[in-house]
């Protein structure tokens, strides 16, 4: 594989501090072709079986922490009878998962992470590794069905939205990532 | 009478105190106690009207590993909570029978930060499709809101999608749809319009004869709310 060096204020767009409409006219083929490359998500839907184990877990470790709380819910239990709902279908899990790759292009990085609702936005718990270029940062991880935020970590400290993902307010003045599987 | 009072009035007060607990286990050593305790007094509050709790928790995770300040966080939270109850409020209008799925409500509160509204969510509730399939609904609407596509648009796309039985799989290819179009010189809008034409033509002719029935066929599907005043 090549290097290819872009243009600093295409750098700028990948790490996510300019958008396309920022880019000067004759920048911004490089600046979308940047980010096809970018665009590079693997989704394929695989069984993991552990998944089911570890809903089970869960609850049975929540059953026994409410026995305490047996003659409220056996109460609640027969009014919602009594009332004779509900009407609304329940929501089954899925017991798939989707595998996802996030690629972040961050020169110059020491250290990438990516921290989102899906680790609680731990920066620490998963670290990219360097792939091809030195530039490129890569971690392929399982998630399960649902809407995720989240942004890539670079140097333990600065927090960028994906590129190549849509964004929403975080609420604190950032963007957050979003990733619907 | 008053006996079902107290019995109602027992059972929130139990759904309140687990809640708490719940979210106290899940916040200690995470995030500093005076939002923990915010965190802690919101959110059993939440659980109690029926919203779930977990965006809470995840805002207050998230503002502290940003280094937010506490008084930031803490207006955010605020703000998640006020977003919940909007998208809560929106499914209930619409009919949606009560108490409505607090995943159901997440997927609306998510919607709304990315810029839908709350007569937005209703609309897409009262298309008559099962929970699950508003729920995935709601997610791609907020996703397509986030990559640009205008309100409008988006609610017409996934509401021409969800009335002609797309399955949520195939909804949500829509995100990638739209965004191949602006790939090919397609704005938000334009992308987001040819693809809900397509989608209304399929609600009124059936899926093409080369797909089968869709994946939920034989689910019972929700009733459809009441017209609005």
């Amino acid at each position: 594989m090549t290097q290819h060096e872009f243009d600093p204020r295409v750098k700028q767009l990948l790490d996510g501090e300019l958008t396309l409409a920022d880019l000067p006219a004759e920048l911004r083929a490089e600046g979308e072709e940047a980010l096809r490359l970018l665009a590079a998500v693997d989704r394929a839907s695989v069984s993991v079986p552990a998944v089911t184990w570890r809903v089970m877990a869960a609850l049975e470790r929540r059953r026994r922490r409410l026995w305490w709380l047996a003659p409220a819910v056996a109460i609640a239990a027969a009014v919602v009878l009594l009332l004779g709902r509900p009407s609304t279908p329940p929501t089954t899990l899925s017991a798939t998962v989707v595998t996802v790759r996030f690629v972040l292009v961050a020169p110059g990085a020491h250290q990438v992470s990516v921290a989102g609702t899906f680790n609680r936005w731990d920066p620490s718990a998963t670290p990219l590794v360097r792939s091809g270029t030195a530039d490129t940062w890569v971690a392929t991880i399982a998630l399960p069905p649902g809407e995720h935020q989240y942004a890539f970590v670079v140097d333990g400290a600065r927090w960028v939205p994906d590129p190549a993902a849509p964004a929403v307010d975080d609420g604190f003045g950032r963007r957050n990532s979003v990733l619907t599987l | 009478m008053m006996r079902t009072g107290m019995i109602l009035g027992l059972t929130l007060f139990a759904t309140t105190l687990d809640a708490q607990q719940t979210i106290g286990e899940r916040l200690t050593g995470r995030v500093p106690s005076e939002i923990a305790a915010l965190v802690q007094e919101l959110g059993g509050a939440a659980a109690s009207r029926g919203l779930p709790v977990d965006p809470l928790i995840q805002k207050a995770i998230e503002g502290n590993a940003k280094a937010i300040p506490a008084d930031r966080v803490a207006i955010a939270i605020r703000g998640v909570v006020a977003q919940l109850d909007s998208a809560a409020a929106a499914l209930r209008d619409a009919g949606v029978a009560s108490p409505v799925d607090t995943l159901e409500i997440a997927a609306g509160g998510f919607a709304i930060t990315a810029g839908l509204r709350g007569r937005d969510i209703g609309e897409l509730a009262r298309t008559g499709r099962p929970t699950s399939d508003v729920i995935v609904g709601l997610r791609v609407a907020g996703t397509l809101a986030a990559m640009g596509v205008p309100r409008e648009e988006t609610v017409r796309l996934v509401g021409s999608s969800l009335r002609a039985q797309q399955a949520p799989g195939e909804l949500l290819t829509l995100p990638g749809r739209v965004q191949s179009e602006m790939a090919r010189g397609a704005t938000p809008a334009q992308a987001a319009a040819g693809l809900a034409r397509a989608a209304a033509a399929q609600a009124r002719h059936g899926p093409p004869p080369d797909r089968g029935p869709p994946p939920d066929h034989g689910r019972p599907p929700r009733p459809l709310a009441p017209p609005l005043p």
